[in-house]
């Protein structure tokens, strides 16, 4: 890791921060590095920032940036700093100054055309609120843990359960302040008063909104966002399978459905720990160290009568097409002999529905993180795969075996996209447990060069290891990097956005970690 | 105002789930939560910026009550909070309770939150 920028040079850009934000809005005490430090991480230490900034409008943004070029000091901006599992608030590189977006809360929703435009600190229970509010009958499409802000979550390609569950694919124009302090629209907002900013994506020439994802290129100060128009109908099927073999066949006649477009959103496939972890601790079932073995898994599946893997399908609009689709489905599972499968029927005038499966943010699936008690931490390991049974067997085998080499409870679930399956799997451990965190380190480790013998890359990963996946991207000897580094260095000749973000470091730092 | 909380015992009855790319727990039924444009104050306040996690569905709240008793997991409902506690659990976090930035509840917003904990809404 490249040394942290000085203390003297921090306290200098943070007394002329002050003169933008006021001194209300900077954060610089110790309570504030360990607040915006990432709570569930392996090891807080080693990536606290130095302080934080919170300013409310993009001039003060952009300001801000000039100041930090000035004074060469690195930001790590946040939208809401609640990337749990990805680093939290938390910068790459120790001794950054986070640049707190959280104030910037501004929300204007086209109900006609069922688009919102938002700032980064429009958290999904505001935009929920808003809507509910103003009675606009758009639905969002929410992540598991929905504490988060909506452009962030978009940015760094979180994903939902509706069929705008793909929060990246649904972004329709951005506004950016570059490293230099400019300020730019993408899409049609390069045309200044746009009426199409948020109903065309492309724009005319490039196409730059995807340069903003998950990299360091700019900060995203406004992002449009395709909203669903509340359905008519929602149908579905919850299905349980009583054999860890049983997700090869699943796989297989859920790609069809999704690569045919009879599945509009991504259905999830996972273990049945995720019950046992959200609604129970450990030591209810076992006191036992290493993997849970199988009489502890049979208990769990027991209690809360479900599968070895349990999946949920779901789908929207007029109540035909619903309707027919659920005919579509059930057939596809035809010859298959699911443990159980139970309908889901929700049509307009009913009482809410109440869950992420029809746009309700919601926390709890976070109480998985106190699975060991005490303070518990996860990380999040999530491979990209080809839709195909055999390999996602393959890739379950090969994993659960890793899980069980290092000890660990198996807690993973196969999410469907339109072409490719997503392993996510979220590693729950004791913080306080210094032995089993140096575990997780290693574990973690194997998973990333397991995946990448398979030619498999991870979608997503912590601050801690974005070096490790982004080095796993090695076509023509890591040619991706290099061209991220030669935009970093033309945007950011002094490097003080994000440095090393999904592994790309300005060339100050890389001549430092050389 | 609509009073929060799905009994913890139909999520517990629910199978639930987990993070990103998890489903919800099936056969899950239950209003949506309550908004906060409607209220005013440190009420308005702790709906906005505590009511994801210590309402209806929340982590804090199924933390709470797996960890004690069902009937201690709504904080609105406890009569044993100080202001104190609720400041210093919020700064210092607890158990898998994140710390709470000053960006994200400054402390004069902190203070109206605890103060509504405590005596419960100015009307």
């Amino acid at each position: 890791m490249p040394p942290s920028p000085s203390a003297a040079a921090v306290g200098r850009a943070l007394k002329a921060f002050a003169r933008v934000v006021g001194a209300d809005h900077v954060f610089a005490d110790q309570a504030d590095r360990e607040a915006y430090s990432d709570h569930f991480a392996l090891d807080e230490a080693r990536h606290a920032p130095a302080a934080a900034i919170a300013p409310a409008t993009v001039e003060e943004v952009r300001a801000i940036v000039r100041l930090a070029n000035e004074h060469k000091v690195p930001l790590w901006p946040i939208s809401r700093g609640k990337n749990f599992g990805y680093g939290g608030a938390a910068p790459v590189l120790k001794g950054s100054i986070v640049l707190d977006l959280s104030r910037m809360k501004k929300i204007e929703v086209d109900a006609a055309n069922g688009t919102v435009l938002v700032e980064p600190g429009v958290g999904f229970f505001d935009l929920y609120d808003h809507l509910q509010a103003n009675k606009i009958p758009l639905w969002l499409s929410v992540p598991g843990n929905s504490w988060g802000s909506v452009a962030g979550n978009a940015l760094d390609r979180g994903v939902g359960y509706t069929s705008y569950g793909d929060h990246n694919a649904r972004i329709c124009g951005l506004e950016a302040v570059l490293p230099d302090g400019d300020l730019v629209r993408t899409g049609m907002g390069a045309m200044a008063g746009s009426p199409t900013w948020q109903l065309y994506k492309p724009g005319f020439g490039p196409s730059w909104d995807t340069m903003f994802a998950q990299s360091n290129f700019g900060i995203v100060t406004k992002l449009g966002l395709w909203l669903m128009p509340e359905p008519e109908s929602m149908l579905g099927f919850d299905f349980e399978f009583d054999k860890p073999d049983d997700l090869g066949w699943t796989v297989d006649v859920l790609a069809g459905l999704r690569r045919e477009g009879i599945i509009q959103q991504s259905p999830s496939i996972g273990n049945w720990l995720r019950s046992a972890a959200v609604l129970t601790t450990r030591q209810e079932w076992t006191t036992k160290p290493g993997a849970l073995d199988e009489s502890v898994v049979t208990a769990i599946r027991k209690r809360f009568n479900i599968g070895w893997w349990s999946v949920q399908t779901r789908f929207y609009g007029p109540i035909e097409i619903t309707e027919a689709t659920a005919k579509v489905v059930r057939k596809a599972f035809d010859g298959h002999t699911p443990l159980s499968i139970k309908p889901a029927r929700w049509v307009r005038g009913d009482k809410p529905e109440g869950s992420p499966m029809t746009g309700v943010p919601v926390t709890f699936p976070l109480a998985n993180a106190n699975w060991h008690g005490g303070r518990g931490g996860h990380v999040g390991y999530s491979p990209v795969l080809p839709a195909r049974g055999d390999l996602a067997m393959a890739q379950f085998r090969r994993t659960y075996a890793r899980y069980n080499e290092f000890g660990m409870d198996y807690h993973a679930s196969f999410a469907m996209g339109e072409r490719s399956l997503t392993n996510v799997n979220q590693v729950l451990f004791d913080k306080d447990n210094a032995e089993m965190v140096g575990r997780v380190d290693r574990f973690f480790r194997a998973l990333v060069a397991d995946a990448a013998a398979e030619r498999y890359g991870e979608y997503r990963t912590h601050i801690e290891y974005m070096d490790l996946v982004a080095a796993t991207y090695d076509f023509n000897d890591h040619a991706l990097l290099r061209l991220n580094q030669r935009v970093k260095d033309a945007l950011d000749p002094n490097g003080i956005i994000a440095p090393g973000k999904s592994g790309i470091w300005p060339a100050r730092y890389r001549e430092q970690k050389a | 105002m609509r009073r929060l909380l799905v009994p913890i015992a139909l999520l517990v009855a629910a199978s639930a789930l987990a993070q990103p790319y998890t489903p919800p727990p099936p056969g899950l039924k239950a209003p949506p939560p309550s908004t906060a444009s409607a209220l005013a104050g440190g009420e308005a306040l702790f709906v906005e910026k505590c009511g994801m996690c210590h309402r209806r569905m929340g982590m804090g709240t199924v933390l709470l009550a797996r960890r004690g008793t069902p009937d201690t997991a709504e904080l609105e409902k406890r009569k044993d909070l100080t202001a104190d506690y609720i400041v210093q659990a919020a700064r210092s976090g607890i158990g898998n309770m994140p710390r709470i930035s000053r960006g994200e509840v400054n402390d004069v917003q902190l203070g109206a939150i605890a103060s509504y904990l405590v005596h419960g809404a100015v009307r």
